[in-house]
């Protein structure tokens, strides 16, 4: 299984991905296409955890289901540890990458007992034998903070925190070395929520994981993330390692999610967010910046050309207003601070 | 003086489970009060308990319900249905529940205020333009023709809003105004409700399990635990100065920028929320608190910690420090 993975190259490698869905096309309405993910270039290192970030419709979490192989890209290629997705049939990609979801009332099958659906996986492979997937199982369990013996029951007799960790244990039973957890503690309370995040950053560094991890939540992206990409229409408009993202942001987008961060320091009044009524729309993204209909800060420019690419010391940020220190780099995101 | 008093509310369901225990909210006129807590403290059955709108198998009790003087905990169904909407209004999480998706926008504005005012079609409509305006939607005209499912999520929100401040309430319930929300939405949701009712004196109930939402809004804060409200103060004191071991619990489990180092451990709070039947004593918290002992399962007085500032736990601030 090991001879999968490439240790030297990056753990995740994306490049120029798209992908585009057809909506419409009914009795009444015609045909529009939505490009969801629209050339969208990175590489995460092993070890590293990337956040990404964005409103709804920015893409994230078309860009987990590329990257995990559940959506086919409509261009671009994904190579997880050095192998392309396209190239590796489903029980290989399976062993190189896994995903947990936001809801565990919904990702877990109601009908099954817990052993079998972290089971499930090493079933689908075909090649291991009974008693070494009940050892695996009970070693997952263990593993996430569970009591082996809750194996025995079925979803709808645990808690959502515990739902969260079979499906983390379900993710990591085929050993991976990439985990893409979209929205995985925005179903739970705070307090559920931090156990989580405790779990995911010691299974991190136990196992030597790479995550990426998509969220809304900016807060918990600034506390797990190593790096932070944010989204804007299928674009990553901004990406940085995480101190630099958050400690002195570029793109006018990223300083508007930042400044709708709500910490509770009572008596700071709520933040007044210069954006507009306006929200992204991924069936009809404005020429030019796709971000300058809502921008605070646009110039008429921005309404006919495509924002340069500006990359200063690993930080990346696709603005016409980002001061221009370094050289434009003509292959787009690659090693801009997401590589090694 | 205030505007919605709620005294002793106690909510009971037919499977002998205590959702509300005895609880006390007091809101002034212009005030925001936040009734923080995790899904399964109780907090959305006490909106629908004050709402009258709990479900059927659920028993409702209080010493008293006063809405702007009047007792509504005795009202009739039908005074209700007449209250609701017009003195006292709500909004949801999920505007798409709650807005008919067979009704333009335009309509279903209108019809709140027609109902409640006797107001003529063209006089609601105008109502319902200028209510939108309000809220900050550009175009009015051309929003009260469309359909819910045409507007964004935050536009929703906004028409939520809208069609509750139809008829001027006194009071507006806001349960997880703006949890399915983006956050930069979110901030222009919150802005636009703190604008309202500094223009027209709204009493705002916020029920919210987001304590950056509540510090920012509220005035007074209320945390609710297994049906009872366990702290209580203005927002200063109580995130300045959390008393209550949940209070803290809750507080320490969210990340803050600045406060954790890159890899540091979140401090969760362990276990889950219990079910509490009749039978049950003592402080609910305690099977999940580090610094239980065998005194919280004895009913527990409730402490001061300053004027306005209370709560339910055995232990005073200094034998708290010396427990941890």
């Amino acid at each position: 299984m090991t001879a999968l993975i490439d240790e030297a190259g990056p753990a995740v490698s994306v490049r120029g991905l798209r992908r585009d869905f057809v909506r419409g096309g009914g009795l009444l309405s015609t045909h529009a296409t939505v490009r969801a993910v629209d050339g969208v270039s990175f590489d995460v290192s092993h070890g590293e955890v990337l956040g990404i970030v964005g409103e709804s419709g920015s893409g994230k979490s078309t860009l987990a289901r590329l990257i995990t192989g559940l959506l086919r890209p409509t261009a671009g290629d994904v190579r997880i540890a050095g192998r392309s997705l396209a190239e590796a049939d489903r029980r290989q990609r399976a062993r190189l990458i896994q995903q947990v979801f936001q809801d565990p009332y919904s990702s877990l099958n109601p009908t099954q007992r817990v052993r079998d659906i972290v089971a499930l996986p090493l079933v689908a492979q075909g090649d291991v034998p009974r008693e070494e997937r009940a050892r695996r199982v009970s070693e997952m369990l263990a593993l996430v903070g569970l009591d082996p013996a809750v194996g025995e029951r079925y979803p709808g007799q645990m808690s959502g925190g515990q739902r969260q960790r079979v499906a983390i244990a379900r993710a990591l039973v085929l050993k991976p070395r990439i985990v893409v957890c979209d929205e995985p503690t925005s179903a739970l309370d705070v307090s559920v929520q931090a156990q989580i995040l405790n779990l995911l950053q010691a299974l991190r560094r136990e196992l030597n994981l790479t995550l990426v991890f998509i969220s809304h939540n900016l807060a918990v992206v600034e506390h797990i993330a190593t790096h932070v990409a944010v989204m804007y229409l299928g674009r990553i408009v901004e990406a940085a390692p995480t101190a630099e993202l958050f400690g002195s942001p570029r793109h006018p987008y990223t300083a508007a999610l930042l400044q709708s961060v709500l910490t509770p320091e009572p008596g700071k009044g709520i933040p007044r967010i210069p954006l507009g009524e306006g929200f992204p729309d991924p069936a009809a993204i404005p020429p030019g910046c796709r971000f300058h209909p809502r921008c605070p800060s646009a110039l008429p420019a921005c309404a006919d050309a495509s924002p340069p690419l500006r990359v200063d010391a690993g930080h990346l940020v696709e603005c016409i207003l980002a001061p221009e220190t370094a050289s434009r780099e003509a292959t787009s995101q690659v090693h801009a601070g997401l590589g090694p | 003086m205030s505007v919605l008093a709620v005294q002793d509310l106690r909510v009971g369901f037919r499977d002998g489970t205590l959702a509300v225990r005895g609880i006390s909210l007091d809101l002034g006129h212009g005030e925001t009060l936040g009734l923080v807590g995790e899904s399964g403290c109780g907090k959305s059955v006490t909106s629908l308990a004050v709402m009258g709108l709990l479900a059927r198998g659920a028993a409702r009790t209080a010493a008293g319900i006063r809405l702007a003087g009047e007792d509504i905990a005795r009202a009739s169904e039908r005074r209700m249905a007449q209250l609701r909407g017009d003195r006292i209004a709500m909004i949801f999480q999920e505007p798409m529940t709650s807005l008919n998706p067979a009704y333009t926008v335009g309509d279903q504005l209108s019809e709140v205020y027609r109902r409640h005012r006797g107001a003529g079609r063209l006089q609601a409509r105008d109502r319902a333009a200028d209510l939108l305006a309000r809220v900050g939607i550009a175009n009015p005209g051309l929003r009260l023709a469309q359909y819910p499912h045409e507007l964004s999520g935050g536009l929703r929100q906004r028409v939520m809003i809208a069609m509750a401040l139809m008829c001027e309430p006194d009071v507006l319930i806001a349960d997880e105004p703006t949890t399915a929300l983006d956050v930069t939405v979110q901030a222009q949701i919150l802005r636009l409700l703190q604008d309202l009712q500094k223009e027209t004196g709204l009493a705002i109930l916020l029920i919210t399990h987001d304590l950056g939402v509540v510090a920012r809004m509220a005035d007074r804060v209320s945390v609710m635990y297994a049906g009872e409200i366990v702290e209580s103060g203005t927002a200063e004191a109580l995130f300045g100065r959390p008393m209550h071991p949940y209070t803290r619990g809750l507080l320490d489990s969210i990340p803050v920028p600045g406060k954790l180092r890159p890899g540091d451990q979140l401090k969760a709070i362990p276990g889950t929320v219990p079910r509490i039947t009749a039978a049950f004593r003592g402080c609910g918290f305690r099977d999940r608190c580090g610094l239980a002992d065998r005194g919280c399962e004895d009913t527990i007085m409730p402490r001061e910690e300053g004027p306005q500032h209370r709560y339910l736990c055995r232990l005073s601030s200094e034998l708290q420090g010396q427990a941890s």
